[in-house]
């Protein structure tokens, strides 16, 4: 038998480096003009399509599908052939991929700021798009399983093991936070309601930053790390291990996201332990890949790659322990909504993804292009510049977020709040956004530099597309004399191979059941909620497309300090037809959970006009095209139809009479304006939204009123 | 909350999966050995002739 | 003298050893011998060169190489050693000594460059193992361990690989049961916290479907992962053992029956998650317990020292045969480091035996023709021929082997503390339970039956089965880390309990190899410039000895040199005439004075002095010997009592040291002991002590090179590590007091538990807290305990 040649695919891995690096810088700069509008709400150069609520998806988008997204191919697609020794399952699937997953991400750039969005944080693109996606996650699938059945290398190595968990959760995450009923070629509705859907969003939001920003990035330096370094792992048992441990309970620490909300007290409580249980196998991970550097710190010193990958698993061993530390009730009481959070995620994101991500390019260009990298001192200048990013970004961040919880929880000696205008707090945090992006702008900088750097290395190197390598086949296991294959083993034990099949067919049937079963929701409903009139149906969506939810909460939590300032806590019965749940996860402004009628139609037109008009000094942007821009009417009809559907219980042939109502309660609205002098048409925009506003927790006072 | 049920299901329906993964790797050997794949895995066989002119091997 | 300076710098590019000769370069790479030469050359035709670059000097140096591997051309061999063969193709694994880094790694799993008749190549290389599937039809056995032989890497092919014993691939895939019951301990925790946490009005829908589902998991918990525990509790009960799994297999049961009808009949949740908590923690114990090292084999026997064939002569032509098939009558012919398989007469050739493997004694002694030589010795030298008396199986060694200390089984051995406490254990929490069963019967059948049960529960002894093995495995570990390498966890518990210590001599106290040879007599340098030619002349180990201990010298031009065989060697240098040699060589006179090794010296036939070659003793012997007021010393020697004087400091009680001992006399010594009521510890070498270490309560065997082989002990001390043996001993009963401890605390728990229990209403809550907290605790507390006993006795 003579051993095979074969060529590695460097061409893809380049491809996808070069997205990489494109993307990077794109979704960056939008990261920093959006945090520049949270103290200049003047930056979105008063447009629509550039306004916070519309970039702030796109920034996430970009940065976790785009940049990330490019990184995790481009270092599954570089180790995984050199780890099986075999070359990528299908050049044709690697291009698909490839050009597939870059379309995804135009299409993001241009429905997001469109305001073509379902809402779901991290998941707002539209199904067509969702579509998409499930497509090409497949195409990646195919091609990297297709590569592991080609084989030359018996073993797969512990990244393997992080790769295939990563492609096989996210799948299942994706397709279930995807169940949207579309009303139109751009707009659908969550299938779920309410805490239903929160849960399930969180679900997925919590497992999407866990198995995509972390079990591939675990793979890649399980893989990257000891190449570096050029010593084994400090102990490959650990890994395996920490593996299995990771995935197992990973699972099932989504509810510490929604955690005083209206979900169930059990469910919060779930998800807090397991979120505890976390620690373990997340620091395993972390020890594990410092002490692969043990007796190695003289190398550190010089060598920036590895300076990245310490920084890179420092930010991930904080993150990891910061992580379950918010889930801590008293503590996320502090850290929800506030900055503090957008500091941890960035911890995250900078330090572990992306200074693992420069570390993976800065190794892997040169050796595909054959030469050494371009300017050692301008990656180190990176570093610094980088590192000192994530300083000036996060510890403001922290500074912030503290300082205005504590501000909105203070209450005088007469039991009063301190603090009852929510601006004050706002106002007083400005500084520090203002140094956040600042340090934003530093790491930016950084990542520009290293494109240059790359650029230059590349130009002065030249590309080995094909790889030429070499190993034997794998022969086929049953040449080698193996006694044990475990099933093999269950049929010379009956019992047990009764019981295993018993509990498969058993969990099986039952989950066929789950659909059925969800449809109707045990929530203690409430008599006086009812479904919105078409109007407010309409304003919602507008209230959805401009991303107000990206700044505004709506559930309040049961503290004095949220009751005082914004009303009577959150029910679950009151989400019962919110298709999608929009509590939101950041309260840069208030809540607005009870915002109906606490202020005249006229004072919410002027504030959407002008918000600085009614409050100084407020960082909301200007939405004048709310008042010029007309209501389009022409969806009502499908959209009430497509919320029946799912559940919502509007009188049969409500579509037909739905937007004679529309007209009716726009034009009440338009002449209490006239009242007050404001001259606007009733087909305007901005009437549909604040037939929404003042709807909001309507419903429950109504509730009051009646005694229930 | 009968969502509940679901996601429930879900979740162990994929944890099974990842079950039956590790059984497939113990019955395969695949942890046999959890020492040589860590020094394995630094190897690189550097062929001398590497370049794009040469036609990629399909197979 | 420049050159010699010059020399010294020069290291071999091939295993980094230095050069004493210039006589083997290649492309300005120095080698210290032909073997690294010859390697660095199959590797360079090759272009596998990459192999110098992984590592500096990778190579393990081939100075002494002239194996012939003939014998595996012959079928039946050949047959032993392959794993698996088919038609084209076999797979045969080897266990090969010299791996040791990247380097090796890279090289052996690319032989197939080297010949394309070898098609896969996989290193295991914590076992040092290589398995090679090759085309039989290309190459056969005996050429590819000639190739692997070539690059260096000469397989360790022994008897006992022809006679394979059954391989324990875990049999009862523990792995796989952890694995399981961990994924049902996870989920059944999930869903029995809503329990806990409290469920409102609404949500009953979800305590009965958690409940089922809890149901559910526990089945493979029960019937796939428990098994162990109700099997072995069976199979104990049958030999009327009460051993802690019993009462384990009852907690299992209980539990799960408990669970499943509070559940039916919706009366409770049940105590699903209490149950997989403590199947998984125990199997996660019974891991920790089986965790062994792969760097030395205890399993190996005398089969592993003695060569799968020999070469016979028949009717004038050399051939190997198997050694199964060597008779009485054979001419057999044993080359230089060839071990003599059978007890024989010596017929042709220059004997010179080291017997160090059966003695410890380093030093070869010559023996004459016509002398029958014992099995066991290694000739050095050159090939001698000998006539077989005695078959391999009836030799001295082998019959030494076969002495029933050996065939007895391991189980004799003293009862572990744990089995001891859990007998009692499980009769007391037996008639406690149903104590409170009878107590509760006449007033309230259903709270008795409670009572009843959750005694059995919270009682269930998870944290008294898990106390003895993590400790055991920080002290295995520990000592490990101390090259003190212990057979298994119960050898810490015998290493506590004896109080008499068994040492033999050479080999054990004292270090294996001469490391002072003294010179008595005055010589100028110029005379020992004179004898270093006269011995660097010879390959007598004595005059390689004495030529290292004089340095490097120039060479002077010898002439008439002569060598007499086993007595000395002679020449005329500088018109002068020198002899070194025996003392019936030189002054013909056999002297008895001394048992001592000496080569004595005559310039011109003035007797100028002579050089003595002693046996060091091992450092540390001090501590040893100051061991003797808190344990009964004795010392066993082979030898006669030359060395009693040195020795008087080491054992100054009359009548504790014994000479001209044999190994059965020796083994008989340490039964005797025994039969006192004395828990004997015996220190021995390899295999001489073998027959004694079996015997006594814990043989430890001292080696230099933990890769020889060790028969019958029970754990093998590095050389290295001899002097701290005392603190060893006191760290093993730091580890009792520890374990003893540790299980006065999980008694604790259960009391704590039991309180609850026995008045019949134990929540679940209570107990899923109990035993996880309890376990907890005890992991803990013995991993920290046992690490600061390490520290106090500076072993970490």
């Amino acid at each position: 038998m003579q051993p095979e040649k074969f060529y590695y695919d460097n061409k893809i891995v380049r491809d996808f480096g070069i997205a990489t690096v494109l993307w990077g810088i794109i979704g960056m700069t939008v990261g920093l003009i959006a945090a520049i509008q949270l103290y200049h709400p003047g930056a979105n150069m008063h447009n629509q399509y550039t306004t916070f609520g519309r970039i702030r998806p796109l920034h996430t988008n970009a940065v976790i599908f785009a940049f990330v997204g490019n990184a995790i191919f481009m270092g599954v697609y570089y180790s995984l052939q050199r780890l099986l020794k075999a070359r990528m399952f299908s050049d044709a699937l690697s291009k698909i991929h490839f050009w597939g997953w870059q379309l995804i991400i135009v299409s993001a750039v241009i429905t997001l700021p469109l305001g073509l969005t379902t809402s779901h944080e991290y998941a707002e693109l539209e199904w067509p798009i969702d579509i998409v996606i499930t497509i090409i996650w497949v195409v990646f699938g195919i091609n990297m399983f297709g590569t592991i059945f080609k084989r030359r290398e018996r073993h797969l190595y512990v990244a393997i093991w992080f790769y295939i968990a990563t492609f096989v959760t996210i799948a299942v995450l994706h397709i279930v936070n995807s169940f949207e009923l579309p009303v139109s070629a751009f707009k659908s509705y969550m299938v779920y309601a309410g805490v239903q859907d929160a849960l399930v969003q969180w679900w997925y939001g919590h497992n999407a930053v866990a198995f995509f920003l972390t079990t591939p990035y675990l793979g890649m330096m399980y893989y990257f790390l000891p190449k570096m370094a050029n010593r084994p792992v400090y102990s490959y048992k650990l890994s395996i291990l920490h593996f299995w441990a990771l995935i197992f309970i990973y699972i099932w620490a989504g509810p510490h996201h929604l955690l005083y909300t209206t979900l169930p007290g059990w469910a919060q409580s779930l998800g807090v332990a397991f979120s505890i249980m976390l620690i373990a196998p997340s620091w395993g991970g972390m020890i594990n890949g410092l002490l692969t550097l043990r007796g190695a710190w003289d190398k550190v010193r010089d060598d920036v790659i590895l300076k990245f990958m310490v920084v890179a698993l420092t930010a991930y061993g904080m993150a990891t322990f910061e992580g379950p530390m918010l889930s801590l009730k008293q503590i996320n009481s502090i850290a929800h909504f506030s900055d503090w959070i957008v500091a941890h995620v960035h911890v995250g994101a900078l330090g572990w993804n992306g200074f693992l991500t420069f570390a993976v390019l800065y190794w892997l260009i040169p050796r595909i292009y054959k030469t050494e990298l371009f300017s050692k001192k301008l990656a180190s200048f990176h570093f610094w510049i980088g590192t000192l990013g994530i300083i000036f970004y996060a510890v403001p961040m922290y500074w912030a977020g503290f300082t205005q919880s504590l501000m909105l929880k203070e209450f005088t000696a007469e039991g009063m709040l301190k603090y009852p205008n929510f601006l004050e707090t706002t106002l007083q945090i400005l500084p520090m956004h203002v140094m956040r992006s600042v340090g934003g702008a530093m790491y930016l900088l950084g990542v520009i530099v290293m494109a240059y750097n790359l650029l230059k290395t590349a130009k002065q190197g030249s590309l080995v597309a094909n790889e030429a390598a070499q190993a034997m086949p794998l022969e086929p296991i049953h040449t080698i004399a193996r006694e044990s294959a475990w099933h093999r083993r269950l049929e010379r034990k009956p019992i047990q191979m009764m019981v295993a099949a018993l509990f498969v067919i058993l969990i099986g049937t039952f989950i066929e059941l789950m659909p059925t079963l969800t449809i109707s929701s045990n929530i203690p409903t409430i008599a006086s909620v009812k479904p919105y009139t078409s109007l407010e149906l309409q304003g919602r969506d507008l209230y959805i497309r401009e991303g107000c939810s990206n700044c505004h909460s709506q559930t309040v939590r049961p503290f004095r300090s949220e009751t005082e300032r914004y009303g009577e806590y959150s029910k679950a019965g009151e989400f019962v037809y919110d298709h999608p749940f929009l509590w939101g996860s950041k309260r840069t402004g208030p809540d607005l959970a009870r915002i109906g009628g606490k202020y005249g139609n006229a004072w919410h037109f002027n504030h959407l006009m002008d918000p600085r008009l009614m409050s100084p000094g407020s960082i909301m942007p200007e939405y004048e095209w709310l008042l010029t821009q007309n209501l389009d009417t022409t969806t009502t009809r499908a959209k009430i139809n497509g919320m029946r559907m799912i559940g919502v219980p509007y009188a049969v042939g409500y579509e037909n009479q739905a937007n004679t109502d529309l007209d009716k309660q726009a034009k009440a609205i338009a002449a209490d304006l006239a009242k007050d002098h404001i001259k606007v048409k009733s087909n305007k925009e901005v009437i549909a939204i604040i037939a929404y506003l003042q709807r909001l927790g309507m419903d429950i006072k109504a509730n009051k009123s009646t005694k229930y | 909350m009968n969502i509940l049920y679901f996601l429930i299901g879900c979740s162990v329906l994929l944890a099974l999966g990842f079950l039956g993964a590790f059984f497939w790797a113990q019955g395969n050997g695949q942890n046999d050995d959890l020492f040589t794949p860590s020094m394995r895995m630094l190897i690189e066989d550097d062929e001398k002739e590497s370049d794009e002119k040469e036609p990629p091997i399909q197979k | 003298m420049i050159k010699s300076s010059v020399l010294e710098k020069t290291t071999c590019y091939h295993c980094g050893d230095d050069c004493t000769t210039i006589d083997h370069i290649v492309e300005d790479k120095h080698f210290c011998c032909h073997g690294c030469k010859s390697v660095y050359e199959v590797l360079s035709a090759d272009d596998l060169c990459n192999y110098y670059s992984y590592n500096e000097h990778p190579g393990v140096t081939r100075k002494q190489t002239n194996k012939r591997f003939d014998y595996l051309s012959d079928e039946t061999i050949a047959a032993g050693l392959i794993d698996y063969r088919d038609r084209h193709i076999s797979i045969v694994t080897f266990y090969i000594p010299q791996i040791h880094c990247s380097s090796c790694l890279w090289l052996l799993e690319k032989l197939n460059k080297i010949n394309p008749a070898i098609q896969y190549c996989r290193v295991d290389f914590l076992k040092k193992q290589l398995n090679i599937r090759y085309n039989h039809e290309k190459i056969n056995l005996q050429q590819l361990v000639e190739l692997l032989d070539n690059i260096g890497y000469e397989p360790l092919i022994s008897l006992q690989d022809v006679i394979k014993k059954q391989n324990t691939v875990d049999k009862d895939n523990l792995v796989s049961k952890i694995a399981v019951a961990g994924f049902c301990f996870g989920n059944v925790m999930l869903l029995s916290f809503p329990e806990y946490f409290g469920l409102s009005g609404l949500e009953q829908t979800f305590k009965h479907f958690f409940g089922w589902i809890n149901i559910l998991f526990s089945l493979p918990i029960v019937l796939y992962s428990g098994t162990g525990y109700f099997v072995s509790a069976w199979q104990n009960l049958k030999n009327r053992v009460l051993n802690i799994d019993f009462p384990l297999a009852l907690g299992i049961a209980v539990l799960f029956a408990r669970t499943v009808l509070e559940i039916v009949t919706r009366t409770g949740a049940g105590f699903a998650d209490t149950l997989c908590g403590l199947v998984f923690f125990l199997l996660v114990g019974k891991f920790v317990q089986k965790k062994t090292y792969h760097h030395i084999s205890f399993e190996r026997d005398y089969r592993s020292f003695f060569p799968v064939a020999v070469h016979i002569i028949e009717n004038g032509i050399e051939k190997p045969v198997p050694l199964g098939k060597l008779g009485i009558g054979n001419r057999m012919v044993v080359r230089n480091n060839e071990i003599i398989p059978a007890d024989a007469i010596l017929l042709k050739g220059e004997a010179l035996i080291d017997f160090s493997f059966v003695t410890g004694e380093s030093i070869p002694i010559s023996k004459t023709l016509g002398e029958i030589i014992y099995a066991g010795g290694r000739q050095t030298g050159e090939a001698i021929e000998l006539e077989v008396v005695k078959p391999v199986s009836q030799s001295y060694l082998t019959q030494l082997w076969n002495n029933e200390a050996f065939t007895r089984t391991q189980d004799k051995r003293m009862q572990t503390f744990n089995e001891k406490v859990s007998k009692y254990f499980t009769i007391v929490l037996l008639s406690i339970a149903f104590a409170t069963l009878i107590f509760w019967l006449p007033t309230d059948v259903r709270r008795g039956f409670a009572a009843f049960t959750a005694i059995l529960i919270v009682a269930c002894p998870c944290a008294l089965a898990l106390s003895t093995p993590f400790t055991m495995s920080a002290a295995l570990s520990i000592f490990d880390r101390n090259h003190f390498y212990l057979k298994n966890v119960a050898v810490v518990e015998q290493l506590a309990a004896i109080d008499t210590i068994v040492m033999d001599k050479t080999g054990t106290i004292t270090t294996g190899t001469v490391n002072n040879i003294k010179l008595e007599a005055i010589l100028t340098d110029a005379q020992k410039q004179l004898v270093y030619s006269l011995c660097s002349n010879s390959s007598h180990p004595l005059s390689r000895i004495i030529c290292h201990y004089l340095g490097n010298m120039d060479q002077l031009a010898v002439s008439g040199y002569s060598e007499v065989a086993g007595k000395g060697v002679q020449a005329h240098i500088n018109g002068q005439f020198v002899m070194a040699g025996s003392a019936d060589f030189i002054l013909d006179c056999t002297d008895h004075s001394s048992a001592r090794t000496m080569v004595h010296i005559t310039i011109d036939g003035k007797y100028m002095g002579y050089f003595a070659f002693l046996l060091g003793y091992r450092d540390g012997m001090k501590n040893i010997a100051a061991l003797s007021n808190s344990y009964d010393e004795y010392l066993l020697s082979g030898d006669q009592d030359h060395e009693k004087g040195d020795l008087q400091q080491f054992f100054p009680k009359s009548s504790s040291m014994y000479f001209n001992q044999s190994p059965q006399s020796k083994l008989d010594f340490v039964q005797s002991l025994q039969q006192n009521g004395n828990k004997v510890m015996m220190i021995g070498d390899g295999l001489n002590d073998s027959g004694a270490l079996r015997q006594s309560d814990l043989g430890i065997a001292v080696t230099d090179n933990v890769n020889n082989f060790s028969p019958g002990s029970d754990a093998i001390l590095d050389g290295k590590s001899f002097d701290k043996l005392p603190v060893f001993l006191r760290f093993a009963k730091d580890t009792i007091v520890i374990i003893h401890f540790s299980f006065f605390i999980s008694l604790t728990y259960n009391l704590v538990g039991l309180s609850y229990a026995i008045t019949g209403n134990l929540s679940p809550l209570t107990a899923a807290i109990l035993m996880p907290l309890s376990t907890a605790t005890i992991i803990s507390f013995t991993s920290l305990a046992t690490h600061f006993a390490a520290k106090k006795r500076q072993l970490i």
